[in-house]
């Protein structure tokens, strides 16, 4: 009988229930590939992750991610909620306010920001590319769009790992409230390799300026509650356009109201231009998985 | 808030992994029920159950069922782990293998059978009975995606849950079908459950359920589907296995493996159970 240390946490939530769901197991050398992978369809999370003692130099620990699929090579959400299960077990310490993570994607530093109203994680996203933007009257964006009233950028492809299409509306109301056509989103998905929509809008007078609305169009169809990664990519695409919104590069975004949920992303574009995807992450369960 | 007992179970399982899980949330009484469904929807598990003072002296515990869209008044799976995870925490214990479930469809009886040390607990499904609804032409066909049928007709069955039961020749029919999903949609019900003979090994009978027409391509292990099977068996005098109990494997195509134990009882009533096993064991903070 092999006991494990599990955390399930909630990701870019100020109260749980608010975000992304996430499970870590703690001291999972001893598993291989076969039994993660059992474990990821059994929790059934959008992720799950492992933690292992890490193997290179300066790194604090080693992660792999596993959706109920297959293995991730990396993924936002995930990192940032380890990073803090990993902080509450004692099992590392930031260095100058950085933790480094080890994994497929290579090493990757996560900032930890005790603040004000509770510690906050970021994880340095892979650097995110334009691959196109197209002009409205483009008809194979047009079409998979429609149903979206049009801001003031052109819709753009833009590639952080996995690729996302994102697209301004109009305004936060028109967002929230548009019916995506997913037959539609699922083709020009399928068309050019992508994962889908981030639909954004800009937002004055809350707690965020920028709300996003993530639309996955294949293989599984669905909105997603909360994406560091592709937030990431939306927020390379606002610093390319010299269209941030906030302060020095720093701004906070709301998702996945729109399927019961009310997540808070803490995006930041640095000096060098890279781009750090972060928030709050809460532990709703801790215990311990018997896994043979 | 203080800390709540949680568990994560595996049902119609032998080992980790190999049968469906459920999320267990014990004193649950300081719940309301928003704050149950919420929690419903993060676990994102077919179903998550809540336990609560039972309401009567009857009932040895009572619980709650909702999955991530709704409250269920009953279903066989997490009634099969409530038991078994209401004996574990010391909450009820049974007398002479009789428990009785408190739950939002009234007073269900349960039986704990014992073996090797581990409780086997068993649920009473509700009365299985055929629809007076024909089936198509393509259902009663002797070849159905290229498997041969078995010798029943197919019908649509209901135990509350509607499910079409189909029977193939043999277990090679069942492991390696391939069905046509969206001709299941379009079925009334949109359900269907195939089975067969077991060639070898400890189960009697092999079973794959599909239910598109509710979202779900394939399901693991499924109670209600095997409880109308047994019945359908019974009245046809072809009930595998001895005295009215057999083994029933289902999943292995989703790379899972639960065994369910099915029981037609002396008035006819069909009981679906198997073993449990509690792969996580914890807190919650909700």
């Amino acid at each position: 009988m092999a006991l494990r240390p599990f955390v399930q946490v909630d990701v870019f939530a100020d109260r749980p229930g608010a975000g992304n769901p996430l499970a870590v197991v703690l001291e999972a050398d001893g598993l291989d590939d076969a039994a993660m992978q059992a474990i990821a369809r059994w929790t059934r999370l959008p992720e799950t992750t492992f933690v292992f003692a890490p193997t290179r130099p300066g790194a604090s620990y080693a992660i792999r991610m596993f959706s109920p699929k297959r293995e991730v090579p990396f993924a936002g959400h995930p990192s940032v909620g380890t990073a803090h299960v990993v902080l509450e077990a004692g099992l590392a310490k930031p260095r100058n306010g950085l933790l480094l993570q080890e994994g497929i994607a290579g090493l990757l530093p996560l900032q930890v920001d005790a603040g004000d109203g509770g510690q906050r994680i970021a994880i340095r996203t892979p650097r995110a590319r334009l691959l196109e933007s197209v002009d409205a009257g483009d008809l194979r964006v047009a079409g998979a769009l429609r149903w979206l009233p049009p801001g003031t950028l052109p819709p753009a492809l833009m590639d952080g790992g996995r690729r996302w299409w994102v697209a301004e509306a109009a305004d936060e109301s028109s967002l929230r409230q548009a019916t995506p056509d997913w037959d539609a989103i699922a083709a020009l998905a399928a068309a050019t390799e992508s994962m889908g929509v981030l639909a954004f809008a800009r937002c004055h007078g809350s707690d965020y300026q920028i709300s996003a609305r993530a639309l996955v169009g294949g293989p599984a169809i669905f909105e997603d509650a909360a994406s560091g990664a592709a937030n990431a990519t939306l927020a390379a695409w606002l610093a390319l356009r010299d269209a941030l919104p906030g302060d020095g590069g720093r701004y906070r975004v709301s998702q996945g109201r729109e399927v019961g949920y009310d997540a808070r992303l803490d995006m930041q574009v640095d000096a060098d231009g890279e781009v750090w995807s972060g928030g709050r992450v809460v532990s709703v369960v801790r215990g311990t998985i018997d896994w043979p | 808030m203080p800390a709540r007992r949680y568990l994560q179970l595996d049902v119609f399982a032998c080992s980790a992994g190999a049968g469906n899980p459920l999320a267990v949330v014990f004193d649950a009484q300081d719940m309301d029920e928003a704050a149950m469904q919420r929690f419903a929807n993060w676990t994102n598990l077919s179903e998550t159950i809540f336990f609560l003072p039972p309401t009567t002296s009857a009932a040895d515990y009572r619980i709650r069922i909702f999955t991530p869209a709704m409250e269920l008044p009953f279903a066989g799976h997490p009634s099969v782990g409530a038991a078994w995870a209401a004996l574990d925490a010391g909450l009820a214990r049974d007398r002479d293998g009789r428990l009785v479930q408190e739950c939002a469809a009234g007073l269900l009886p349960v039986r704990i059978a014992r073996r090797d040390g581990i409780s086997v607990p068993s649920v009473r499904s509700p009365r299985a009975q055929p629809r007076t609804v024909v089936a198509p032409d393509w259902l009663g066909a002797a070849r159905i995606w290229g498997a041969p049928r078995g010798t029943l007709p197919p019908a649509l069955w209901n135990n509350g849950p509607d499910w079409w039961l189909l029977e193939l020749a043999d277990e090679a029919a069942v492991r390696t079908l391939q069905p046509d999903l969206a001709a299941i949609a379009a079925l009334p019900a949109g359900k269907l459950a195939v089975f067969a003979a077991a060639d070898e090994g400890d189960a009697h009978l092999v079973v794959r359920a599909f239910a598109p027409g509710v979202g779900i391509a394939e399901d693991p292990a499924t109670g209600s589907a095997n409880a109308s099977i047994a019945t359908l068996l019974h009245q046809h005098g072809r009930l595998p296995g001895r005295d009215g109990r057999y083994l029933a494997s289902q999943g292995r195509e989703l790379g899972r493996d639960a065994q369910l134990e099915l029981h037609i009882d002396v008035d006819g009533q069909a009981w679906v159970g198997g073993q449990v096993q509690a792969p996580l064991r914890g807190t919650l903070d909700w």
